[in-house]
């Protein structure tokens, strides 16, 4: 398969890039390790006019410690945040989350953070080639005014299947957006804005520029299901973060983020609150929360990435579940 | 959208090309350069069969830019053996019956000779994991995942070790 033309750009600095970004920013789409941009462009779904590589900035590779935070640089490596021991010890669901993106060869040292968490939303009906797409009329994500994902729907119903994103919600991390002559920094919650054609909350003169996971006494954990573990995206996961209260006995605050199954990664407020001072062996208050979770996911998923939709909301209980006792596993040791 | 002059460094020998920008690393290998072991398969990093090391890591040739492979120390299969003398693994991997069609076994040798300098002595986990984004259609996996651990370690009990090129010797 051949990629459509495009003039490609490699900025030295990340204010050339900007720079760059703040000139062509409509028609230009950002390069790190390019394992969805250029997948995307080959089935003609994406047709740029220019390419801003991120090849030459690395400067924005990095894992650090700073103001009780860890913060990695937007074009880092899958590889590297496997390697790092800071990660495994502090954000242990973004290691999981990490470890499980497709296969060594195919994502880990090509493919970066950001890419994975910036990987536009996918569908069976519109993640296909231009010659399957061409006997049918256009969906809303292609342009035109069909959902084939369900039936009568004003709106496209992509699904959001990034393992990171999951992970790092549950994390309750945040992202640094940079623009020409400014930076701002979002909650990964707002950063997501549930529109299927337009997943993300930011400009297209912006580049995300580093991810901020704050510092918690708790543990996080990260479960998926997809069908073949090093090719496939997930059909469903689960993130959730508990955080013990100072007796380490009880739960003093939860985040169950269920991902694949929306337009983008669900935080469930009610369900998360509901583990508010259980004990961390309560096995009942887990399955409690992972059903609740399993009603409200089932809300949101369409079926659109593989597998029936009975199976994966069945499955999304499953996966809560097993994130809850993972992570309540990793608190008691 | 003009061409543009690149020196792609491959196999330890620097080949001045001209390319355009859309252009991947596996084109110009095919096509210009005529190295034709890589192949192209899915063209969407799913097959593996057009596997190349990158600076010592196994990457995707068809989702890696010819441009973005400048400055990068590029291994192909091509370079794999010296001359006419197979490396152990090449050589294992015939000993073993690892080769069938033969259209997956570029890309399997590329990952499987990085996962061996990285770990000499893998496990059969770690050797289907590494493996794990190479689809092959023909073997079943389990010839593959034997010449690979054998290929470091030769079998006293196995007799494809045995009566193989390598213990030959």
């Amino acid at each position: 398969m051949r990629l459509p033309k495009f003039e490609y750009l490699c900025p030295d600095t990340l204010d050339g890039a900007l720079e760059l970004l703040a000139t062509h920013g409509q028609d230009a789409k950002i390069l790190a390790g390019g394992t969805d941009l250029l997948v995307r462009m080959k089935k003609g779904l994406l047709r740029p006019i220019f390419i801003i590589s991120l090849k030459a900035l690395n400067e924005l590779s990095y894992i650090k410690i700073e103001d009780g935070a860890l913060k990695i640089g937007a074009r880092t490596s899958i590889a590297n945040i496997i390697a790092s021991d800071q990660i495994q010890k502090q954000a242990p669901a973004l290691y999981q989350a990490c470890e499980k993106i497709g296969a060594a060869t195919i994502q880990h040292y090509r493919g970066t953070i950001g890419g994975n968490i910036l990987q536009d939303n996918r569908c069976h009906h519109y993640n296909q080639s231009q010659f399957y797409r061409s006997g049918r009329q256009a969906c809303h994500k292609d342009g035109g005014k069909i959902c084939y994902a369900r039936d009568d729907s004003d709106r496209c119903n992509s699904t959001c299947q990034s393992d990171g994103a999951t992970a790092l919600t549950a994390l309750d991390a945040q992202v640094v957006l940079a623009g020409k002559g400014y930076e701002r920094t979002v909650n990964l919650t707002d950063f997501y804005t549930t529109d299927g054609i337009m997943p993300f909350a930011m400009d297209s003169s912006e580049l995300l520029k580093e991810i901020i996971i704050p510092f918690s006494s708790g543990q996080s954990a990260y479960q998926r299901l997809a069908y073949r573990s090093a090719i496939d995206y997930p059909i469903v996961c689960s993130s959730v973060l508990l955080t013990p209260d100072t007796g380490k006995k009880k739960i003093a605050h939860a985040r169950i983020v269920v991902g694949a199954m929306g337009r983008s990664p669900l935080f469930l407020a009610h369900e998360s609150d509901s583990l508010k001072g259980k004990a961390l062996d309560d096995t009942a208050a887990f399955r409690k929360a992972a059903h609740s979770s399993m009603n409200s996911a089932a809300t949101f998923a369409v079926h659109n990435v593989g597998a029936t939709l009975e199976y994966r909301c069945a499955m999304v209980s499953e996966m809560v579940f097993r994130a809850l006792e993972q992570a309540a596993r990793a608190l008691k040791a | 959208m003009d061409k543009i002059d690149i020196t792609l460094n491959i196999n330890n020998k620097p080949f001045e090309v001209t390319v355009s920008p859309n252009d991947t690393l596996l084109e110009v290998l095919r096509d210009t350069l005529d190295l034709t072991g890589s192949k192209e398969s899915c063209g969407e990093g799913v097959c593996g069969s057009c596997t190349v090391q990158m600076d010592g890591n196994p990457v995707r040739s068809c989702l890696t830019l010819a441009m973005e492979a400048e400055v990068a120390n590029i291994k192909t299969v091509e370079g794999l053996a010296n001359g006419d003398e197979l490396s152990g693994l090449q050589q294992s991997f015939i000993d073993h019956g690892a080769v069938q069609c033969g259209f997956c076994t570029p890309g399997m040798l590329m990952t499987a000779d990085a996962l061996l300098h990285a770990n000499p002595n893998p496990d059969e986990n770690t050797i289907r994991k590494a493996l794990g984004g190479n689809i092959c259609r023909c073997t079943g996996y389990a010839k593959i995942v034997t010449a690979v651990a054998h290929a470091s370690d030769p079998q006293d009990d196995c007799p494809d070790c045995k009566n193989g090129g390598k213990t030959k010797e």
